[in-house]
Formats: structure tokens, C-alpha cells, sequence
């Protein structure tokens, strides 16, 4: 093969255009856009392991993920195996923080290799000179299209380019939609990664097309759509009435924002609520709670829209359980009307007839005893338990192709037999398997029953669907237990709503004389709606859970089966397993991206089942079938017609046509604009130094490149990557006071309005105000907004309610930030409407001012006997948990950290070893805290 | 609350000069009365503010400087209530927080007469107020710290912590779930569980 002779290395790339690809990439720095399904990850792995051989290269990959990481690990260990050349190669060595100290790493990059690092973590190695950047070979960036401008990989790229003008920089990504939105968005990008070229092979690329559709057999592919059942459709339609009254209530109450992607369209898209996030995300102070709650309810919704599908019907009603509960509860807690949508009739025709797919039956009018106790009618409830019509069908499918081993016993060339199902997800999976292992056993009783559908076939799912039902009733009871002793908790602290809350609360224990059924017209009242859905919450009374549970009696062959596994723990393997045969084997998996090519590899299926439609695998399928000649795969294709799951499906194939379509345009116009502004990113850098030389005036300062010093942290917030493209010097270091030290004197604490927000709730901000006071001279607190289009606090709603109404009870954020500034009157505020914004204004603080020293700024603060390297690097999740356990206080904290490694530990801590260590009190409640049980008090 | 512990007047004092400002119009919830001072606002014995215009401050510039030095550095929190009502005002602004920091000044932003009017009024409201509001959330029921707690990872909503809990009654129980068991709880995808896990089991600190 050409090209193979410059570098000794085995490559395992079988198909013509991902050698092509591979080539191309060897020679250029080029950004790759790839169709997802393609191999992107091979084609990388490939690339580097043509690097690892080659020995002595230090290169660096960025914006891999976890199992990118694993991925590329294992395959580049087995390449060189393959080539024999395990001494000359490293392998891919992954760095992050929690696993290399500072040292290590300084030491594992003199040493060369391959490293995948966090991006965080690179710059900051980058900055503080612990790898020599002009001795980098190459930079690898995966996942190209989160290269924002303000992003830490554009910083990384900057700082490499602007050091290093030998080594290679190739960029990948597999999403096309994320380059064709907004103005020149490739070229735009591709000054972002410092590249000037862009390779483009979507599925419908010439050679892409050949190598796959070509000469050779292709996969067998059996489409089979199966209709959904009545109830599942009108759930489904119920759903999308429920989104679409949503969305038109989320317009109306923010108008004057760009609203052009809020539609059904892409409401049924997966990302939806993402987007819409991103949208919201730089307003979100300025949101309405109402909106925020239509916002939750949203996501909510699109949840539920794809459960129907993938859940059974008793777990599917389980979930709507939990929905309604917490609906409840937040309506109880914030005195505010429920969501719109569960007061539309769609949402009473969704909660009805999820319930009729479960159970149904007769119910009693409040004629029973008082406390609802009296037995009720034997007859009132009966199971229905409706089942997925994919079920049948993929019993139907093993059928068939048991009849096909049967008639094709010697499989006739190099596939393994085995039969891969692949599903939506993990649980999917284990509703599968459950259904496989169960679906011969038939509870004898109940010949009546309706849902046995046609007699003809011999599979069913009752057996797993009323061991399921059994499960959810008493879960239910349960359920309602927590639920109650939940809510009767919140009502007390509140007490000027005692007297109404508590008649919600009792609402769980179903008082007598309640109206059941459907409320109707009365969607409008308020007082009425409350009370009924109460009910559809709270649901049915014991007695009637009762007779369902009777009618469910285990029967002998129910007995005989063994007991549902959850997690097998896998002890004493050897004594109980052996290898399977693998044309034996049926293999349950659900979609995992780049990862499902290796299940594909290592199985070796002869049939696939798609329980789900998925356009990246089916591609993956394709790309393993032209790869191996000799391998026969026949594919079931399964999906619900009409339903929002072929729907989404379809969008997601005709998105990513319409995006290389753009992207094809975009790069046949853009070639000259980027050789003109893109060639050298020093011109700019140049500029920068000259005007600031102009506007000093101490030459002192001047002479020097004025210095920043910024805590770890922040290296994840664009702001730093953008003052050091104003040309200043960022130090990173391990702050303990502040984020940001500009001066000898000037310390700041930055705060986007989401972190002001919580960090007012928390409380932290005192703390770091009062620290501050304590340390510097002029501390100062940056307020900075995400963008100059929505720098107001103002919200868009009228500011009608009073201050002195407002005033004690519940402060908002102009309150708080007023009440901060009276306790600190010596903290100044900085606005800031972007950080483009505070990088100038930073400029202007430093002017005329000593550069501030990065050894005293992180010796502040630091508690005696602490040194700066084992400092205070937190983990913000697990110090945030820490922190909202009663008994944990700002002063005990620092103790508790130290002594515990994790929230597990501290959780299986005995009450005696706690309170030795923080007292009596404290420790009892974080004792309390961890194993008090809902369910049983 | 006491608020007759310190002696100051009970009204905002609000200067002649500031006749005809439209905000004065928006402070509705406290009384307010003329006076003869230095500064715009009078807001508490140690608190005072002034007034200003980023459209007026374009036009002219030194205007500002000439109030703040009037002031003499007489109070203790000087308040520099600047209504943004211009598009460009990246410049003046920057100059401005360069000038707070030189000459202590506390800078508050507004957007509009009425949030200014606002402003106003919530500092004479919070004059003697202490920080409880600010300071670390005051005791809750178990109910809401646990939901709090659980929901605390990023991908993590309500209805999941609720689950979560049904599911495992305590805390304990939920924190030493196996992946695999809190997966098969409705609404727990991969994700969720992988962050869950993580944020319950990683070390509080770390070595860097």
C-alpha cells in the first residue's frame, strides 16, 4: 500500500477511503469532519499509533472523553502487539487530576509519549512551564467542534502556535450540525484550531459511497415496522399536545427573544432541552420561575416521550408516579400554581390511560367504610398489563432464526453464530433479557384474560409483567410513605400555610369522601384540581391495592422460577461458569457511540436485532460488513411507525445531510479568506504589546509583561484564555483567597450570575468576602454577565411587587447584593457584561501598579502547617454534598475532609467515630442524616 | 428588629438637585423628603449615594469626579447608582471601575428608573438588616436537604433524587448502590449514574 514503506507500521484500516483519510491526515494538518458511524476514533488510533512507532514524540491529545481514552488505550497496546514493536511503543497515557501530581506529570512529559490530558489541566501545565511546548511533535484535538473561540483548547492551540511552529495539529469531529450555525461558522472554527484546511467525508462522499455500497455483498437488511398499541399512541399524542402547549406558553412569556428553534420539530429532538438551555442559560436570572418550571416540565415531557417507547407499562407508570409527586411537592412548597400542562385534559388522558395499561376495573364510590379500609369487591381491580408489541415481535424474529441455524446448521464462513440485540439503553437491556428468560412460562389462571392477544402465539411477557406488578405495588406503598413523611416535614417550618398545607398532606392517606375519576370541566377551578390529581397521585386506597395484589397470588410455576437478578456479584466464578460457544450466545447491548465497532468486532454477530432505529450503528454495521468479505450479517431493523422515535430518526439523517450540504458550500467559497487573516497568529500578538507600550506610563511596569496570577480553577472559564491574548502573563496557582490577583493589592473574586446566584444561596460568598477583607486591601467582587445582549439583572418581568413586601421574607438578588454591600462597604463591585468586557477592564485596573508576587498570593490564606502543594484543591461536587448536611459547618468541614476520603466513607461511618470527631451534636445529625430511612418512619 | 437602636433619620433625604428625576417618582414604598446635602441620597447614618447617567456622563465626564470629592470621604459605604442607558457603555464603565476602586465608591448597576427607585428603597429597607440572608441557609427539613444532596451532581433533577429515595429508603443505602441497581430505576440513564457515583465516592480533595 503506498505510503506503507515511509512508516513501518501495521495499520488496520481495511477500507479504501480510511486509508485514503489516514494519507491525507499524515500529510496536512487538516480539520476531519466525519459522518458519525464512520470509524472516527479507528482512524485516529491509526494516526497515533503511526507516531508511537516512530518513537521519541511527545504528542498530546485533547477533548477525549473517558471512554475515547479507554478506546484508543487498549486498541494502540494492541497494535503494538500486533506490529511487535511493544518497545519502541508507549501507548496512550491518560492524565488527569486526580491521578498525577504536578511532579509526575513534569517528569512523564520529559520523558515523551502519548497523553491524553484534560484541558484544564494541559494549559495549565502549558503556562507554567512544566513541558517545554517547542519540544511538542504534535497536538491531536478530538471532539473540534467545542473549539469555541473562548474555549480552553483555542487557548491550548494558541499557546502551542505560538511557540511551536513545526508540529502537527490535526483536529477531528464527528458532528457536522455543530459547524453551520451562525455567520462563516467553518471558517470561523477553523481559525479557532489554527488550521487551514478542512477534509469533508459524509456518507454520500465518492469514496465513502464505493468502499461501502461497492463491489462486494452487502449486509441483509429486514425493516420491520410494528405499529404501537391504541393506548401507547394516544400517550404519545397526549405527550406532544402537553410539549406543544408548553412551548407556546414558554413564547409567550419571554417574548422578544429569538424563538425561531423552539417548535415541535426540534422539540422532538435529543438535545432539545440542551438547546434550549444554552439559549436560556446567559438570562436565566432574568427568567420568570414560571418559565423556569415550563422549561423543567419540558424535559420532563421529552422523558416521557421516549419511555413510552423503551419502558414497560408498569415501569413507564412508575415513573409517572415519581413525576406527579414532585410536581406536587413543588407546587405545595412554592405556594405557585402546578405546571400548565398537568392542568390540560391531555395530561388527565395521559395519567389515565398509562393507569388503564396497568390496571383497570370497577371502582367503588365512597361507599366503603370511613378510613376506606372496608374490603373492597374482589371484582373491583384486575391487571391488564398491556405489552411492548416489539416484544412479540422479537420472539417472532429468534424464531425465525432458529429455523434458520436449524436449516444452516455449519455456519459457512467466519462469523460466530451469535445473535447481538441492540437496544436504546442499560435498562432496555435488562427488560429484554428478563423478557427472553420468562417469556415460555405462562401463569396458567385467568383464560379470560383479554391481553393474551392472539392465541396462536406461544411467547407472552405476563409472567415478567406481573412479577413487575407485584414489585410497583409495593413500591407504591412504600412510595406514598416517603412522599408523606416528606411533605409533613415541610409543612411545619412554614407555619403561617400550616392550616392549608396540612390538608394536603393528609392527602396522601386518601381521606374518605374523596371524588375520584376524571375531573373534567373543572380544569379551569383551581381548588378542584388540586384534590383530583392528588388522587391520580396518591392513586388507589390499600384495600384496592389489596384485591390486585390477590388476584396476583404467585402460582406454583410463578414459585419455581428463580429470583430476578440484579447485579450477579460474580463470586466463586470458576466454580460456576465456562466459556460459552459462541454460536450459542445472544448478546444484549445497548448503543454506546464509537464503542459499539468493538462489540461488533468481538462478537462477530450473524444476526443483528435493532430493538431501536440508529443511524450511526447502521453505518457502523455497514463499515464492518465491507471490512470483513467473509462475514455474513443479516440485520433486523425494528421501529414503531408513526411514532416519534422513526420520526426522530429520519431528522437526525436528514440533519446531517443538510449540514455537509452547507459545510461542502461553505469551504468551496471560504479558501482565500483564510489564507489572508489566518497565517500568522504573532502579527496580532505583536499589535498587542505596541499599544500597551503606548498607553503606560511607568516604564517600570511597562518593561515588564504584566502578570496575572489566577487560581486553577478558573483555567475552565474563558476569561483566562482571553487575557493572555491580551498579551499579559497568566500565572496559574492554587488560590485559597480569591480567583484572580491583579496587584499586590487588587484581589478578585469573579461570579458568572449563575454562580452569584448559588453562591448566595450557599452562603460561601460571606465567607470568601470576609477573606478576603481579611487578606488584601482592595478586595473586589466581579459580577460578570455572559454576553453584552443581556447585561441588566432586570427581569422581564414588571418589578411590581414592593420592596418592603418583598424585603424580609425573600430577598432576590438586588436585595442580597445590596445587604452585601452594606456588612462590606469596603468591597467594590466590577460589572462586567462579557469577559471580553473584563479582560479590558483588568488591563485598566493593573495600569500603573506593582505586578503582583504568585508565591505570597498562594501562601494567603493557607491555614498554618498547610503547604501549598497538598493544599485545598477540592472536589466541587462531593464539598458541595458536604455542605448541605445538617450538623456540617464552615468550621468542621476542613475536619471532616481531612479525615474522610469520600461521601461513602463518611456514610458508613458509626455514630461514635463521627461524633469523637466533631461532637456530640453534629455528629449525631450527620449520623441521622445518612440512615434515617423514609420508608419505615 | 431594632431599629431605633441607631439615631438617623427615618426617611431618605434626597438633595434639591435631584428635582425632577424621574426616579423619584418610583420610590413609592418608603417616604422620602428634600434636604439640603452633599451627596444625591442620604440612605442610613453612614450610607449615602449618588446619582448618575451613563448619557449624561458621556456628555460630561467630569462631572462625577467633582460630587465625589465633595464628599470629602465622609461615609462610611458611598453608593455610585449608575443607570446604564446607553448601548456603548463598555468605556464608561471601565473607566468607572477604575475610579471606584481610587476613590471607594461602590458601583451598582441599573438598568432602568424604576429598578434604580428600587434600589434606593431597599437600602433604606436593609439599613439595620443583619446578613442572615447571605450568610449560610438557615436549618431545613430532612426532605429538602436530602433532595438538595442527591440533587447536587449536575445531570440530577428532582424526580430522580425521588426516585432514588423510594427506591433505597436512606441515604446510606442510596450512596452505597451499585451502578447497575440504581440503573434500573426509572429515569436513571448511564450518565446520571456515572455522575452520581462519581460525586459520592471521589476523594474531597485532591493531589495536583
Amino acid at each position: 500500500m503506498p505510503g506503507e514503506e515511509k512508516a513501518p507500521v501495521r495499520l488496520s484500516l481495511p477500507l479504501d477511503y480510511q486509508q485514503q483519510i489516514f494519507h491525507e491526515l499524515r500529510e496536512d494538518d487538516k480539520l476531519l469532519i466525519l459522518a458519525r458511524g464512520l470509524g472516527l476514533l479507528r482512524i485516529v488510533t491509526n494516526l497515533l499509533h503511526s507516531y508511537d512507532a516512530a518513537g521519541n514524540n511527545l504528542i498530546f491529545v485533547i477533548g477525549a472523553d473517558d471512554r475515547e481514552n479507554t478506546w484508543m488505550g487498549e486498541s494502540l497496546a494492541e497494535k503494538a502487539e500486533v506490529s511487535r514493536m511493544t518497545g519502541k511503543c508507549r501507548g496512550l497515557t491518560k492524565v488527569d487530576s486526580d491521578n498525577v501530581t504536578a511532579v509526575a506529570r513534569q517528569k512523564m512529559y520529559a520523558n515523551t509519549g502519548l497523553f491524553s490530558v484534560t484541558s484544564r489541566i494541559l494549559i495549565v501545565d502549558f503556562l507554567s512551564g512544566m513541558v517545554d511546548v517547542s519540544k511538542i511533535t504534535g497536538v491531536i484535538v478530538l471532539h473540534a467542534e467545542n473549539a469555541k473561540a473562548t474555549s480552553t483548547e483555542a487557548f491550548i492551540l494558541r499557546k502551542y502556535r505560538q511557540e511551536n511552529k513545526n508540529g502537527f495539529l490535526k483536529a477531528f469531529s464527528d458532528v457536522p450540525e455543530a459547524f453551520t450555525s451562525g455567520f462563516a461558522p467553518l471558517s470561523t472554527m477553523l481559525r479557532n484550531l489554527f488550521l487551514r484546511q478542512v477534509a469533508l467525508y459524509p456518507r454520500f462522499q465518492t469514496d465513502v459511497a464505493s468502499s461501502l455500497d461497492g463491489k462486494m455483498k452487502r449486509a441483509e437488511v429486514i425493516e420491520l415496522n410494528v405499529d404501537m398499541t391504541e393506548s401507547m399512541r394516544v400517550i404519545q399524542g397526549a405527550v406532544m399536545e402537553c410539549t406543544e402547549a408548553s412551548i407556546s406558553e414558554l413564547k409567550k412569556l419571554n417574548s422578544g427573544l429569538e424563538m425561531e428553534e423552539w417548535n415541535m420539530d426540534n422539540a422532538l429532538q435529543r438535545n432539545f432541552n440542551q438547546i434550549m438551555r444554552r439559549q436560556l442559560g446567559p438570562i436565566m436570572h432574568r427568567v420568570t420561575p414560571k418559565s423556569k418550571q415550563i422549561l423543567n416540565d419540558l424535559g420532563v415531557l421529552h422523558d416521557i416521550l421516549q419511555y413510552i417507547m423503551r419502558y414497560d407499562a408498569v415501569s413507564f407508570q412508575r415513573y409517572l408516579d415519581t413525576v406527579l409527586v414532585n410536581a406536587q411537592a413543588d407546587e405545595g412548597k412554592r405556594k405557585e400554581n402546578p405546571s400548565p400542562w398537568l392542568l390540560m385534559d391531555a395530561a388527565d388522558t395521559l395519567f389515565e390511560t398509562a393507569k388503564r395499561r396497568v390496571y383497570t376495573g370497577k371502582i367503588p364510590d365512597n361507599k366503603d367504610g370511613p378510613n376506606g379500609q372496608t374490603p373492597a369487591r374482589s371484582d373491583t381491580l384486575r391487571p391488564v398489563l398491556e405489552e411492548l408489541p416489539k416484544w412479540d415481535l422479537l420472539s417472532q424474529i429468534l424464531t425465525e432464526i432458529e429455523q434458520d441455524v436449524y436449516f444452516n446448521p455449519v455456519p459457512r464462513d467466519d462469523s460466530s453464530g451469535a445473535i447481538l440485540i441492540m437496544c436504546a439503553d442499560v435498562s432496555t437491556c435488562a427488560q429484554i433479557r428478563e423478557y427472553l428468560e420468562t417469556m415460555h412460562i405462562m401463569p396458567d389462571e385467568d383464560e379470560e384474560d383479554e391481553n393474551v392477544e392472539d392465541p396462536g402465539s406461544s411467547t407472552s411477557a405476563a409472567f415478567m409483567m406481573r412479577r413487575k406488578l407485584r414489585a410497583y405495588i409495593h413500591w407504591k406503598r412504600n412510595f406514598t410513605r416517603v412522599t408523606a413523611s416528606l411533605e409533613a416535614e415541610t409543612q411545619q417550618p412554614t407555619n403561617g400555610q400550616a392550616n392549608d398545607r396540612g390538608a394536603q398532606a393528609s392527602r396522601g392517606r386518601a381521606p374518605p369522601n374523596k371524588r375520584r375519576r376524571v375531573r373534567g370541566a373543572s380544569a379551569a377551578a383551581s381548588g378542584p384540581n388540586r384534590t383530583d390529581y392528588g388522587v391520580r397521585t396518591a392513586g388507589d386506597r390499600d384495600a384496592h391495592m389489596n384485591s390486585l395484589l390477590q388476584k396476583l397470588e404467585i402460582t406454583e410455576l410463578e414459585a419455581d422460577q428463580k429470583e430476578e437478578v440484579v447485579v450477579d456479584p460474580l463470586e466463586k466464578m470458576e466454580d460456576y461458569y465456562e466459556l460459552f460457544n459462541m454460536k450459542d450466545l445472544l448478546v444484549i447491548h445497548p448503543y454506546d457511540g464509537d464503542m459499539d465497532e468493538h462489540v461488533l468486532e468481538e462478537v462477530k454477530p450473524r444476526y443483528i436485532i435493532m430493538m431501536e432505529p440508529d443511524a450511526a450503528f447502521v453505518r457502523r454495521i455497514e463499515v464492518y460488513r465491507s471490512s470483513h468479505t467473509d462475514r455474513n450479517v443479516r440485520v433486523y431493523f425494528m421501529s414503531y411507525g408513526q411514532s416519534v422515535e422513526e420520526q426522530r430518526y429520519l431528522a437526525a439523517v436528514e440533519r446531517e445531510k443538510h449540514a455537509f450540504t452547507k459545510l461542502i458550500k461553505e469551504r468551496g467559497k471560504m479558501t482565500i479568506t483564510l489564507d489572508v487573516d489566518n497565517n500568522n497568529p504573532e502579527e496580532t500578538f505583536l499589535r498587542t504589546i505596541n499599544t500597551r507600550i503606548a498607553g503606560g506610563g511607568r516604564l517600570a511596569a511597562t518593561a515588564q509583561q504584566p502578570r496575572i496570577v489566577a487560581d486553577m480553577r478558573e483555567f475552565r472559564s474563558p476569561l483566562t484564555g482571553l487575557l493572555h491574548a491580551r498579551n499579559m502573563d497568566v500565572v496559574p496557582a492554587q488560590l485559597t483567597v480569591g480567583d484572580y490577583i491583579l496587584t499586590p493589592n487588587i484581589c478578585i473574586e469573579r461570579k458568572s450570575i449563575p454562580d452569584l446566584i448559588g453562591s448566595f444561596k450557599s452562603g460561601r460568598l460571606y465567607n470568601q468576602v470576609e477573606t478576603m477583607l481579611e487578606h488584601y486591601k482592595s478586595p473586589m467582587l466581579l459580577i460578570e454577565f455572559g454576553d453584552t445582549k443581556n447585561f441588566t439583572l432586570e427581569p422581564f418581568a414588571d418589578l411590581s411587587h414592593s420592596a418592603a413586601a418583598a424585603a424580609m421574607s425573600s430577598p432576590d438578588l438586588q436585595s442580597k447584593i445590596v445587604i452585601l454591600t452594606l456588612h462590606f462597604p469596603r468591597l467594590r463591585i466590577v460589572w462586567s457584561s462579557s469577559p471580553y468586557q473584563t479582560a479590558e477592564i483588568f488591563d485598566e485596573l493593573k495600569k500603573q501598579q506593582e505586578e503582583p508576587d504568585p508565591f505570597r498570593a498562594v501562601e494567603i490564606g493557607l491555614e498554618e502547617g498547610e503547604d501549598a502543594e497538598t493544599g485545598r484543591v477540592f472536589n466541587q461536587d462531593p464539598m458541595d454534598m458536604l455542605r448541605i448536611i445538617p450538623g456540617v459547618t464552615e468550621k468542621n468541614i476542613v475536619r471532616i475532609s481531612l479525615s474522610f476520603n469520600s461521601i461513602q466513607e463518611l456514610a458508613n461511618t458509626g455514630e461514635d467515630e463521627i461524633c469523637d470527631l466533631i461532637g456530640r451534636e453534629a455528629g449525631r445529625q450527620i449520623f441521622r442524616f445518612f440512615n434515617r430511612d423514609v420508608i419505615d418512619d | 428588629q431594632d431599629l431605633r437602636a441607631r439615631t438617623g433619620p427615618s426617611n431618605i433625604i434626597v438633595s434639591t438637585r435631584q428635582k425632577g428625576n424621574p426616579i423619584l417618582k418610583e420610590i413609592k414604598n418608603s417616604a422620602w423628603e428634600y434636604g439640603d446635602i452633599d451627596p444625591d441620597y442620604i440612605l442610613g447614618v453612614t450610607t449615602c449615594a449618588l446619582f448618575l447617567s451613563l448619557k449624561y456622563h458621556r456628555l460630561h465626564p467630569e462631572y462625577i469626579y467633582g460630587r465625589i470629592r465633595a464628599l470629602q470621604g465622609r461615609w462610611n459605604l458611598r453608593v455610585l447608582l449608575v443607570m446604564v442607558d446607553i448601548t456603548a457603555h463598555e468605556e464608561s464603565l471601565k473607566e468607572l471601575s477604575k475610579t471606584s476602586l481610587i476613590n471607594n465608591v461602590t458601583i451598582m448597576l441599573c438598568w432602568s428608573t424604576a429598578e434604580a427607585g428600587r434600589y434606593l428603597e431597599l437600602y433604606k429597607v436593609y439599613e439595620n438588616a443583619p446578613a442572615t440572608a447571605i450568610k449560610a441557609p438557615p436549618s431545613k427539613s430532612h426532605g429538602d436537604r436530602l433532595i438538595e444532596f442527591i440533587t447536587t451532581p449536575r445531570s440530577v433533577n428532582k424526580t430522580d433524587a425521588l426516585g432514588l429515595v423510594s427506591n433505597f429508603g436512606s441515604v446510606r443505602t442510596a450512596v452505597n448502590a451499585r451502578p447497575e441497581e440504581i440503573l434500573l430505576i426509572a429515569g436513571w440513564g448511564q450518565t446520571k449514574v456515572k455522575q452520581w457515583n462519581a460525586a459520592v465516592s471521589e476523594p474531597f480533595r485532591t493531589r495536583q
